[in-house]
């Protein structure tokens, strides 16, 4: 009984990203000792802090069978248009870059929301819709012009740093407060996806959507939720991510779906929906973020580094997969 | 504020249209007057300036910062020299054929065009050259239906210009690191080619750790693989950033692993995205072109086209472009703009 339970272990989905991750860190580690730093792992966080929260959001979103590719445009709109207007009012509020990011997430995700839940519009098309006319009228409203100096106490957050850690050739690396966010965001959607009826509802929707309703649950609710919840953290996240590159561009993580989305499916979770977990997600988007950044350490041709990225990805998925398929076969038996 | 924006465009737009509309349908007379003009006063002492002719200046797109800027060197030298030069193209680029093809009814004597694309663009062009209208070109010496092209300077010297400040900085001692927009973006290559030619020629133990490094033309990008660079490679001494937004990039992780003073910097940039950390003194070098000469350059190469008078000794008076090299039909100057600390406060330069 015991040998059974751990072959499923080692055989599940998280465990093959983990063998993965392992081997490229070895890989990585032979080529250049830098690796084995502890300053890998600060390095590291700091470049999957932004991506991890939208991932989170999006593994929400396709667990409940849709799927939002607004949120990079949402992102670029929270982030960019309270430093505008806060620049032009001269207001430096921390509080207020924040509210007023997580409620220009709020309206985009009431408008996907409606456009999905209530209209029934494919969730690809309806965000794709939001996402370019969010674009569009953020840039010709609100302008082109990066923003490199936004105000004096949302950029001082930029150097607020809960760990330092300086290296034998003293080189120091600090690690930003920010990261406590994506943790949070974490364990509160691993907890309300395993232990409340709210997340056995998003998955019942993202299972079928009919089954879900006759058993009780209000779909369309659960879908404004869904939607409010991802477009509100993706605010955030913008703001966030302005933070920590201490300037505002309205631009610079449009293309970002793509990549967020293959680590989501990457981390098993189901493009169909009804299956993802965040842990998987988390191993997902360490997995991308390692081979988007390390494989310079690895001495990867730059042209190469392209094709590096998507046959990991190709891979990752097969293996979730055939996984997959395999369990399928087995409950026929 | 962009609507206004809008508003005024669309207004000069019809304005001109309007009057243009007038012209052409009169007659095609005053055209040919004006020609013939021409060559008389090529022998007399008084040159046509840019107040004789009708010229418009086409951009890329005009929804974009750079070209915003364009818009201003236009206003500013139509409000130097008494001229009535139009601004005015399709805001996101997509447009601008059609965009163009609708001016060459108007009767201008000269379009000036920063081409979006060149394979769109080339056959109204012809069209246009064809209705006798002088055609200038930046940033596209590929065009084939145009007078001249003019660049603001030559990307391979321009990376020279770039890796000799490094040079200086570094004493010619370690390794450094180069970053680019996309192995596609040719200007960005050939600047990066440009320095590392330099220093193989010039600084024997100056070397090129590694690849370039792309940065999709995203500071956030840059940031991260300048930071996994420097981590990876503890000889790095120096970073020559190729796009705009890779500079500002490369200078926070510098900043953030307390390497100022110890890895030096020298990118293209703008004040606006990257001024910070000129004035914090960790970019020691930031160049640009202005785009705002760069639309002057224009107007004044389409007047001199106009008078007969490019040659390959023209002197163009607009900063940088006075000396100016010819080779095929493409001008090149060597109008960039360099700023450090000390200079950095330039309002001239804030933008």
């Amino acid at each position: 009984m015991k040998s059974i339970k751990w072959k499923e272990v080692l055989t599940s989905n998280q465990m093959f990203i983990i063998y993965i991750i392992a081997v490229l860190s070895l890989a990585i580690g032979m080529k250049n000792s830098a690796f084995f730093d502890f300053s890998t792992v600060i390095t590291l966080s700091r470049a999957l802090l932004v991506t991890l929260c939208f991932a989170i959001c999006e593994m929400v979103v396709i667990i409940s069978g849709g799927i939002d590719v607004s949120f990079p445009a949402v992102a670029c709109a929270a982030l960019y248009i309270p430093v505008k207007v806060m620049k032009d009012a001269d207001i430096d509020s921390v509080f207020l870059a924040f509210v007023f990011a997580a409620v220009i997430g709020l309206i985009v995700g009431v408008v996907n929301a409606v456009l999905i839940a209530i209209l029934k519009i494919p969730p690809l098309i309806a965000t794709l819709g939001v996402s370019s006319m969010t674009s569009g009228a953020l840039l010709t409203f609100f302008g082109t012009r990066e923003i490199s100096r936004i105000p004096d106490s949302v950029s001082a957050l930029s150097k607020v740093f809960i760990l330092n850690y300086t290296n034998s050739s003293n080189v120091t690396y600090s690690l930003t407060v920010f990261i406590l966010v994506p943790i949070a965001l974490c364990i509160a959607v691993h907890l309300i996806l395993r232990y409340t009826m709210l997340g056995r509802g998003i998955f019942a929707i993202g299972g079928d959507q009919n089954a879900a309703r006759i058993a009780g649950f209000n779909v369309i609710r659960l879908q404004f939720i869904v939607y409010i919840f991802s477009g509100v953290m993706a605010g955030i996240a913008g703001m966030i991510y302005c933070i920590l590159c201490d300037s505002a561009n309205p631009l610079n993580l449009m293309g970002s779906e793509m990549m967020i989305i293959a680590a989501v499916v990457v981390g098993g979770t189901r493009i169909t929906g009804g299956h993802g977990s965040v842990s998987g997600t988390i191993l997902g988007v360490i997995l991308i973020a390692l081979i988007q950044n390390n494989l310079i350490m690895l001495g990867v041709p730059t042209y190469w580094q392209t094709f590096v990225v998507g046959a990991v990805i190709v891979a990752g998925t097969s293996i979730t997969s055939l996984k997959a398929k395999a369990v399928e076969q087995n409950q026929k038996v | 504020m962009k609507k206004r924006l809008l508003s005024a465009v669309l207004g000069a737009a019809m304005a001109a249209s309007l009057l243009m509309g007038c012209a052409s349908g009169g007659s095609s007379e005053p055209a040919d007057d004006s020609k013939a003009e021409t060559e008389d006063a090529g022998e007399d002492s008084g040159e046509k300036t840019a107040a004789d002719y009708k010229i418009a200046v086409v951009p890329k797109m005009t929804n974009l910062a750079w070209f915003e800027r364009m818009e201003d060197g236009v206003n500013d030298y139509n409000d130097a020299n008494g001229t009535d030069v139009f601004y005015g193209g399709s805001p996101e680029g997509d447009g601008q054929a059609a965009y163009v093809e609708t001016l060459i009814s108007q009767g201008y004597d000269a379009i000036c065009v920063v081409p979006f694309d060149v394979e769109a663009l080339d056959p109204v062009l012809k069209k246009a050259k064809d209705e006798g209208i002088t055609i200038i070109c930046h940033e596209a010496s590929t065009v084939e239906n145009m007078d001249y092209d003019i660049e603001a300077f030559d990307t391979t010297e321009y990376g020279a210009h770039l890796m000799e400040k490094i040079a200086e900085l570094t004493g010619g001692e370690g390794e450094y690191i180069q970053t680019v927009g996309a192995l596609t973006s040719i200007s960005h290559v050939e600047e990066a080619d440009g320095g590392k030619a330099y220093a193989d020629e010039n600084c024997p133990n100056l070397k090129m750790a590694g690849d370039k490094i792309i940065s999709d033309d995203n500071e956030d990008t840059a940031y991260n693989k300048v930071k996994e660079a420097l981590t990876a490679n503890k000889n790095i001494v120096a970073i020559q950033c190729a796009a705009m937004s890779e500079t500002p990039g490369a200078a926070r992780a510098v900043e953030e692993l307390g390497l100022s003073g110890k890895v030096h910097i020298a990118g293209t940039s703008l004040v606006s995205v990257c001024g910070k950390y000129v004035e914090s003194g960790t970019v020691e070098l930031m160049s640009f072109w202005d785009p705002a000469l760069a639309g002057q350059a224009m107007i004044e190469l389409a007047v001199a086209t106009l008078n007969g008078t490019a040659d390959e000794n023209l002197s163009i008076n607009v900063p940088g472009y006075e000396t100016l090299t010819l080779e095929g039909n493409v001008y090149t100057g060597s109008a960039w703009i360099d700023v450090d600390a000390d200079n950095v406060d330039d309002p001239a330069y804030d933008f």
